[in-house]
């Protein structure tokens, strides 16, 4: 149809203006566009970078389990990361699509089907991205089987035996420098392992989540990377704890770590019977007396930062491991030995260690909880050098500076902490660094403790305590778990004499006790 | 008793009207779309003859189709019309009232255009847009402007014709005439622009035309805004003041004119003519009908229509009237000009008191008064003073509602208060449709006789 000319001179003029204003109208309208386009993104955005919600449970072991810390904020990887990652690294993964290579727990749902995230792996959403990464769980979760063929048993609170945090935090550090975490590669496996992404979305991962991740990976790396080719790899079930945290937490280089304080991987300790610890020296080393100072220190560990960290849910676990009783030891032992070895016990060992009754463990004795000095005990000196004084000024100085929070019990001691042996059966191998695999061999002489052990197998040794720990050769790859090697500097099976010139009926009463524990 | 100054006549040169009061130019769309006049106009100007006015200057008279102001007033473009216009003076003679005829072109303020006009610019002095309405223009050229002064020599013999009693040039209130005086208008840089005697020549050449082609004994009176005042949109120019106007009544008085209008303003309406109230409520009902004759219309008409927009408006309107009185608004510029001049001076402004108007003839401000509203509300204002009072019973209350439904509505008066009802608002605002009038009322005298013209 025909522009039908205008009727008056005013119209004709009017449209002339309006033909010579279309240009600036039309400018005008695409800023407004533009500026309304801005602020609806903006909104978007505002409203997206304000999410921090995380996965909420009412269960506490399943609090325990997945419940956030905090870590998974400051330190975690995206969940569609963390899917997609078997799937790009078959080799590291043993070809599997979940964690166990590295020794992660799973629980089956109720269909039986295998959860999606292993037990200490909590989720928080952050900015729209769900974010996983450790908490308290993730080293404090481990298994036994009574035999071989035996049904594998899940324990809340026993060390993870089966984890093998040194070779999952290699290769988190490595995978942030590889090329198969490029978007290219990256989105679509996560699209294979289920990620369901709009173009938008794909676009905000492209271009900000993804590399916002693998610039912290590499930073972490840069940091970690040189100490950890530096260590021997810890082997499953143990942890360096305060070397990362130098590097990571206070930003310290490898060449300020002094030689000496470099081969600090111990085992992860039990977490059951909180509450009777309390004022006792916490630490395998007793540097602090607070609860509650020691939980923050190992949330610290598994990745929260004085900013992220989630106090709440830390005092929540902590309130039930208060009261967390260790499953009853399944060791079938002569009662009569036994209780000729409670006898021996309480004589020599009750003092520091407390003693197991009947029913329950009691935390009592004049040294119980109290440091020795490792001048007597003479175990290895690794995990206690690698806490330094001039860390604990900082750690008291810098971190939680100003809050509540405040670190002020740390000490540094000289040498290691009586402990309580609540839980015994499922606490091997033994010592601080785990580096006695029975209570038989702890009660030899050190020259004949076994020089080398496999590590890793979750099967008890109802005979010697501990787990099944065959002799293995160094430098080899045993078919289960690893080769643990007492000549590596902070592996040393030294020390800790108490107990090795009994008879050995004596000491045979004495293990037919401490099985009971 | 002494005589009352207001009925003494007033002799001009070629005129003598029976007393001082004269219906100003005002009127409404009364008339056919052609020009043609209609009994309504008939009837409208009987109503102030039989109340007693001495003479009626008829509301501005289009000389030309494209010099309307408003479509559907009469003009005076063709010869044909000379019989109805004959028919309106014979009516008004009957009371023995004059009709002086104000010639008049719009120029650019042309506030509905009608068929007639809508589809070019109006021709003014400039080609910039009218201030108040955004009006659209063009700046004439000079071979139409000799036809602008040929029309108005034309339109003044054939008011001749019709046998009126003289003509009066609309040379006040923002029409064409204004347009060349104001140096707030006129951008031009022939002869027509630039000083004052350039920007007058219109007006002159126009004078003398008339004069040339109706002689020297036909009554040519001129009205004039004694100061244009034109900044009423406030970054405008102000334009002429007293003393430009003082000059041109002078030349007016020597190229032969007869006797001087004195308005203000250049704009109409215009803060100062007619003064008084601006009653939003009145125009935001009637302001429509202009919507589409201007570029700038629209802008104000949200300017009247929403509450929170009126003081932006309010501001620019009475800005002006501050410290000035209602009746008698240019009366001290009517003196200075009456000065100036031999010719006798008519002033316009809000006059209804008689005491006023007596005092304002005899101290020698004006030689008689030009009355448009007060008339409006009291047809028979003459005659009631003429009675005895000095103010009517029922006086003008200057809220402009007259003016501000022009545009749309008939003329006359719109303050309900005046009235004992709504009805009866209407019924006298329709009584000059009547198609057989029967105007009983009796041809005044003025108390002494009126001598023959």
């Amino acid at each position: 149809m025909a522009d039908e000319a205008p009727v008056t001179y005013v119209e004709s003029e009017l449209r002339r203006r309006r033909r010579l204003l279309l240009p600036a109208v039309i400018v005008l309208a695409l800023l407004v566009l533009i500026g309304l386009i801005a602020i609806v993104l903006g909104l978007a955005a505002a409203k997206r970078t304000s999410i921090n919600r995380p996965a909420v449970y009412s269960d506490i072991v399943s609090h325990f389990e997945h419940g956030s810390i905090g870590a998974d904020q400051s330190s975690g990887v995206p969940f569609w990361v963390w899917q997609a990652l078997p799937r790009l690294f078959p080799a590291e993964f043993d070809g599997r699509l979940d964690y166990r290579a590295f020794g992660f727990l799973y629980r089956n749902d109720a269909g039986g089907r295998q959860e999606r995230l292993p037990i200490g792996i909590s989720s928080r959403n952050v900015e729209g991205v769900d974010l996983v990464w450790f908490n308290c769980a993730v080293c404090h979760t481990g298994t036994y089987r009574t035999s071989e063929g035996a049904q594998r048993v899940m324990v809340p609170g026993m060390p993870s035996n089966n984890l093998n945090l040194y070779g999952f935090i290699r290769f988190i550090l490595d995978a942030g420098v590889d090329e198969r975490l490029k978007p290219d590669r990256l989105i679509p496996a996560m699209q294979q392992a289920g990620a369901n992404l709009g173009p938008i979305e794909r676009q905000i991962w492209r271009f900000v989540v993804i590399p916002r991740m693998r610039e912290g990976f590499i930073e972490r790396r840069s940091r970690l990377a040189p100490f950890l080719a530096e260590q021997q790899p810890w082997g499953p079930g143990r942890v360096d704890t305060f070397n990362p945290y130098k590097l990571v937490q206070m930003d310290m280089l490898l060449g300020a770590i002094a030689p000496e304080e470099r081969h600090g991987a111990s085992d992860f300790p039990s977490i059951f019977n909180q509450k009777p610890r309390e004022g006792m020296q916490l630490h395998w080393d007793g540097n602090n007396s607070s609860l509650a100072e020691r939980n923050l220190s190992a949330a610290l560990g598994a990745g929260v930062t004085p900013e992220t960290v989630d106090h709440a849910a830390i005092e929540r676990v902590a309130a039930w491991l208060g009261d967390l009783h260790p499953p009853r030891s399944p060791h079938q032992v002569d009662p009569a030995a036994a209780e000729r070895g409670r006898a021996l016990y309480m004589n020599a060992c009750a003092s520091c260690h407390g003693f197991q009754a009947a029913d329950r463990y009691v935390f009592e004795g004049a040294n119980l909880g109290k440091v020795e000095p490792n001048s007597r005990l003479g175990t290895d000196p690794g995990r206690l050098d690698s806490y330094t004084e001039a860390f604990r000024q900082r750690q008291l100085t810098e971190l939680f500076a100003g809050t509540p929070f405040q670190f002020r019990h740390f000490v540094k001691t000289d040498g290691y902490a009586n402990m309580p042996l609540d839980g015994l059966w499922l606490r091997g191998p033994y010592l601080h660094n785990g580096s006695v695999p029975t209570l038989r061999d702890l009660l030899a002489p050190p020259a004949a403790r076994p020089a080398a052990f496999v590590r890793g197998i979750d099967v008890i040794d109802g005979k010697n305590g501990g787990f099944r720990s065959p002799p293995c050769t160094p430098g080899t790859r045993p078919a289960q778990g690893i080769c643990y090697d007492t000549t590596i500097p902070g592996n040393g099976n030294g020390g800790h004499l108490f107990g090795t010139t009994l008879p050995p009926a004596q000491k045979e009463d004495l293990i037919a006790y401490l099985l009971t524990f | 008793m002494s005589q009352d100054v207001i009925f003494t006549p007033l002799r001009f040169r070629n005129l003598t009207v029976k007393n001082r009061i004269f219906r100003s130019n005002i009127s409404g769309k009364f008339d056919n779309e052609d020009g043609s006049l209609t009994q309504t106009r008939v009837n409208w100007e009987c109503k102030f003859a039989a109340g007693g006015v001495g003479a009626i200057i008829s509301s501005y008279v289009p000389v030309l189709m494209e010099g309307r102001i408003i479509a559907g007033y009469a003009t005076i473009h063709r010869d044909d019309f000379i019989p109805l216009w004959e028919r309106l003076g014979a009516a008004v003679h009957q009371y023995g009232c004059k009709y002086i005829m104000q010639l008049s072109h719009s120029g650019r303020q042309m506030d509905i255009p009608g068929v007639h006009n809508s589809h070019r610019p109006a021709l003014s002095s400039t080609s910039r847009k009218e201030s108040m309405h955004g009006f659209l223009c063009r700046a004439a050229s000079k071979a139409e402007i000799d036809q602008l002064v040929a029309a108005f020599a034309a339109a003044a013999w054939r008011a001749r014709e019709a046998g009126l009693d003289g003509i009066e040039l609309h040379a006040a209130n923002g029409y064409l005439f204004t347009q060349f005086l104001s140096s707030g208008i006129n951008d031009r840089t022939d002869e027509y622009g630039g000083p004052l005697q350039n920007r007058a020549r219109f007006l002159l050449e126009v004078i003398r035309a008339i004069r040339a082609r109706v002689g020297r004994d036909f009554h040519l009176q001129v009205k004039l805004s004694a100061v244009d005042r034109n900044n009423v949109i406030p970054w405008e120019k102000k334009g002429n003041v007293l003393a430009d106007t003082i000059q041109v009544a002078r030349w007016c008085e020597s190229e032969g004119v007869d006797a001087l209008h004195v308005s203000t303003g250049s704009l109409f309406p215009h803060p100062l003519n007619p003064p008084g109230d601006f009653s939003f409520e009145t125009i935001a009902t009637t302001y429509d009908a202009m919507i589409s004759s201007g570029v700038d219309t629209f802008r104000n008409f949200l300017l009247f229509r929403y509450r929170a927009l009126r003081p932006i408006f309010r501001w620019i309107w009475f800005r002006m009237k501050k410290g000035l009185p209602v009746e008698g608004v240019s009366l001290e510029e009517a003196r200075a000009i009456r000065a100036s001049v031999s010719v006798p001076v008519l002033n316009t402004g809000g006059y209804q008191t008689a005491s006023f108007i007596r005092a304002g003839i005899e101290s020698g401000a004006f030689d008689g008064v030009a009355i448009a509203r007060s008339l409006v509300a009291n047809n028979d204002l003459v005659r009631q003073w003429a009675m005895g009072r000095d103010l009517p019973e029922r006086p003008c209350t200057y809220c402009n509602k007259c003016l501000l439904n022009a545009p749309k509505n008939p003329m006359g008066c719109y303050e309900l208060a005046r009235f004992p009802s709504r009805e009866a608002m209407v019924d006298e605002l329709m009584t000059i449709y009547a198609t057989r009038p029967t105007l009983n009322m009796p041809p005044v005298s003025a108390p002494q006789v009126v001598q023959a013209a």
